[in-house]
């Protein structure tokens, strides 16, 4: 187009020196290599060279001009669209149509996903990592500080009705039986894991089948769990389990895992509308997804260690069986166990024999089955 | 002869040039580009926002330019990343540490992080004025971000322990300090404000406010005996409730009232919300000065309610769409769950479309808030605007430079923003 018709190379424009907020009318003139800008008397204002003329945000219409890399602020604006053309086809930085501007957002666009894609790579591997690292490394004494906090939450969590005290099972009088009989399970398993930390198993009022274990070998075993267990060996195949966790220190790991994922999609996605609720639920779902391999090494454990203290080590496939693995109904998809059946085969090949006698008598278990009731 | 003109100077209006639609289009294609970024163009987006709010703003004939640039804000985000890091991490080891400051982890937390905000709020201003030139010359703050942020920190404190009531001096007080602080060129800045006329112009919205919870807590004292509710809580155990009914039988009747009540408080607050913000906008351009340079606005209430129309009418054409748009989803969810139960695909497609409606949803709404309320206020702010001597712009000096961008990093690392 400007091969045809002669481009304006003289034209109006408004200018400020950066020294002082006079507005001057002013005449520009494109030279070869320079623009230059004269005041109304012909006195000289300016010279720029092309390759330092930069365009700069303006409104409609008007096309706003500085000098690039000057400490002086020299702003120069011109209206007459013929004039703004020449310039916009002469200087390399002055980007009229917004070409350059829309290729730059491109590249954002572009480098964001790879930046998302790296932040999914970092939040699947790199915390995971970095938590199981670094959960080994902690000193017992800092675990069990770590669970004495988790401890608290859980508790007001799961005390639904603020029953306080009462909220344990078995610490009436009456109960010693019930106690000694729990006892005598724990201590099996406590002597035959033979921890670096000691453990506390406590029962409490909660009707779900579960039992889990939190950082600083603090173990929760659910009244529920109790009733749905048919003999000892099925109950200690559950703590064996959660002793697992304990062993690889599961919990702690847990903790520093969510701390860094909080951590990682809370502040680097930062406050776009609706971010809270894209960290609660990739955060759910990547924890459940370390947890599938971590539940199955934990019941590695526990076979092991229902061998190493005489128990019946296949009682953990029976029990699991039965109550389908899944700790909170109508949470499938999320649900922090993996598929029952295919756990079940696996305890079952790795424990062939039917293990030991009994780990309490009948008596005992009796005994034990009523430490919540009453 | 007016006042303006007997005082010596010929007054100024400012003209606000922006076309609503080309923003609501910025605004669309910004919100489309967060979402397939997660996020990550929002400096972008808020580059793009100032360029155009600032660009628009035509004072004395002449527009207001942001030099701003997305890669500052990207930086000084890294840069507010890695000095968040470790005072995170070391909260979260304090909070490990079961003593005495272990306990108070999470308030010094929550205070220590509100202090930083207010420092990165007077850090972000500082880093938008110096990205602010007009005729050649930059605008410039100085004073201490950290004397803001505890002057800040202690005015919330006095404003939550009034119940509102000192917020008017809060504002007076932190935007004289801002104001004192701020320069165009050579030309300080001061703030005229006093904050005893915003509290005449805010208490009776104030008191329509606060009686219905007054009454409320007077309610309580009234019905409530509060040895037999000590009591009755105190024993613990299963049946809390009942025995603080038994203890109290006006109880019921006294909660309904107070959720009615606090129901119309809260309605009223909504209603009013235009109103107070169409009075500490035009409380607060009134008492911009810069030199001789005197500001007075005209803004009227009636035009900030008009804000709010669009907005509503233009939500309620987002939720009918969004609402068209759910429809075939959710057929489709059902099919899925119906023809494979076992899968669990039907929960998997439910929870993925669920939490994307949920992130379009709140960036459209809060797209059509930007493109509406945001935009008006700022359009009225400004054409309501009438400056004083404005001749006196035109020998103003140059002065300072630009400052780092980390307190805009900070910002928004704490999601403290403004525009």
């Amino acid at each position: 187009m400007s091969d045809v018709t002669v481009p304006a190379t003289t034209g109006a424009g408004v200018f400020f020196d950066g020294r002082i907020s006079t507005r001057r009318d002013a005449r520009v003139t494109l030279g070869a290599r320079t623009l230059t800008i004269d005041d109304a008397e012909g006195r000289l204002l300016a010279e720029w060279p092309y390759e330092e003329i930069e365009g700069l945000p303006g409104p409609d219409g008007v096309l706003r001009l500085g000098r690039h890399g000057q400490v002086r602020l020299e702003r120069l604006t011109i209206t007459d669209p013929a004039l703004a053309a020449t310039i916009d086809a002469r200087a390399a930085n002055v980007d009229r149509s917004g070409g350059l501007q829309h290729r730059q957002r491109l590249a954002v666009v572009g480098l964001s996903f790879v930046a998302v894609a790296t932040l999914l790579m970092v939040a699947w591997f790199g915390v995971p990592a970095v938590a199981a690292r670094v959960a080994p490394l902690l000193p017992v004494a800092v675990e069990r500080k770590l669970g004495a906090a988790v401890d608290v939450q859980i508790r007001s969590a799961l005390d639904t009705k603020h029953a306080g005290a009462a909220f344990e099972c078995g610490n009436d009088a009456g109960k010693a039986d019930a106690r000694a009989a729990f006892a005598k399970v724990t201590q099996r398993l406590e002597a035959a894991a033979a921890l670096p930390q000691p453990l506390r198993f406590t029962i409490v009022h909660r009707p779900e089948s579960n039992a889990f274990a939190i950082p600083g070998g603090q173990v929760y075993v659910f009244e529920g769990l109790i009733d749905a267990a048919h003999d000892a060996d099925e109950l200690a195949g559950v703590l064996a389990h959660e002793l697992g966790h304990v062993a690889h220190r599961d919990g702690t790991r847990a903790v520093l895992q969510g701390a860094g994922l909080s951590f990682l999609f809370g502040m680097v996605l930062g406050d776009f509308v609706g971010g809270g609720a894209v960290v609660i639920a990739a955060k759910t779902v990547l924890q459940s997804s370390y947890s599938r391999e971590v539940e199955a090494a934990a019941d590695v454990y526990g076979v092991g260690l229902m061998q190493k203290a005489g128990g019946n080590a296949r009682a953990l496939a029976a029990i699991l069986a039965r109550i389908g693995g899944a700790t909170e109904p109508g949470m499938k998809i999320l649900r922090d166990h993996p598929d029952t059946r295919a756990r079940v085969a696996t305890i079952e090949r790795l424990a062939p024999g039917s293990g030991g006698p009994a780990m309490l008598s009948p008596a005992e278990w009796t005994a034990l089955r009523g430490i919540c009731k009453g | 002869m007016t006042s303006l003109e007997a005082s010596g100077g010929k007054a100024s209006s400012v003209r606000f040039l922006g076309r609503r639609r080309t923003y609501a289009r910025l605004l669309a294609r910004g919100a489309a580009l967060l979402l397939v970024s997660l996020g990550l163009y929002r400096f972008w987006l808020m580059t793009d926002v100032r360029r155009f709010l600032w660009a628009s703003t035509e004072i004395d004939g002449e527009t207001l330019e942001y030099a701003g640039t997305p890669i500052e804000l990207v930086l000084g985000f890294l840069v507010a990343v890695a000095i968040l890091v470790p005072v995170y991490a070391g909260f979260f080891v304090a909070a490990l540490d079961l003593g005495v400051f272990g306990e108070m982890a999470g308030g010094l937390a929550f205070l220590g992080l509100g202090v930083l905000g207010q420092y990165a709020i007077y850090r972000a201003r500082r880093y938008r004025l110096t990205r602010t030139i007009f005729r050649g010359l930059r605008f410039t703050q100085d004073g201490s971000a950290w004397v803001y942020a505890f002057r800040a920190a202690g005015w919330w404190l006095a404003t939550a322990l009034t119940f509102g009531l000192a917020y008017p001096f809060q504002l007076a007080s932190l935007e004289r300090y801002k104001m004192r602080h701020t320069f165009y060129g050579t030309l300080p800045g001061r703030f005229a404000g006093a904050g005893w006329k915003l509290l005449l112009r805010g208490v009776p919205m104030w008191l329509l406010v606060m009686a219905p919870l007054a009454l409320t807590a007077a309610a309580f004292v009234e019905a409530v005996d509060w040895g037999a509710l000590a009591d009755a809580v105190g024993q613990g155990g299963d049946d809390v409730m009942a025995r603080v009914e038994g203890g109290n039988p006006a109880l019921g009747e006294t909660i309904v009232f107070a959720m009615l009540m606090i129901g119309l408080s809260v309605l009223l607050a909504v209603l009013f919300y235009p109103v107070f913000q169409a009075v500490v906008l035009r409380w607060w351009t009134s008492g911009l000065r810069f030199g001789e340079i005197e500001a007075t606005s005209s803004l009227r209430i009636r035009h900030v309610y008009g804000a709010y129309m669009r907005f509503l009418w233009w939500g309620l054409l987002f939720t009918i769409v969004l609402g068209i748009l759910a429809v075939p989803l959710l057929i489709f969810i059902g099919i899925l769950a119906g023809k494979m139960p076992e899968t669990g695909a039907g929960d998997i497609a439910a929870s993925v479309i669920g939490l994307g409606g949920y992130v379009i949803a709140a960036l459209g709404y809060s797209t059509i808030y930007r493109a509406t309320v945001q935009l008006s206020l700022w359009q009225l702010g400004a054409e309501a605007l009438h400056l004083s001597r404005v001749e006196r712009l035109d020998r103003v000096e140059a002065r300072g430079e630009a400052s780092s961008p980390l307190g805009e990093g900070l910002a928004d690392a704490l999601n403290v923003g403004g525009y």
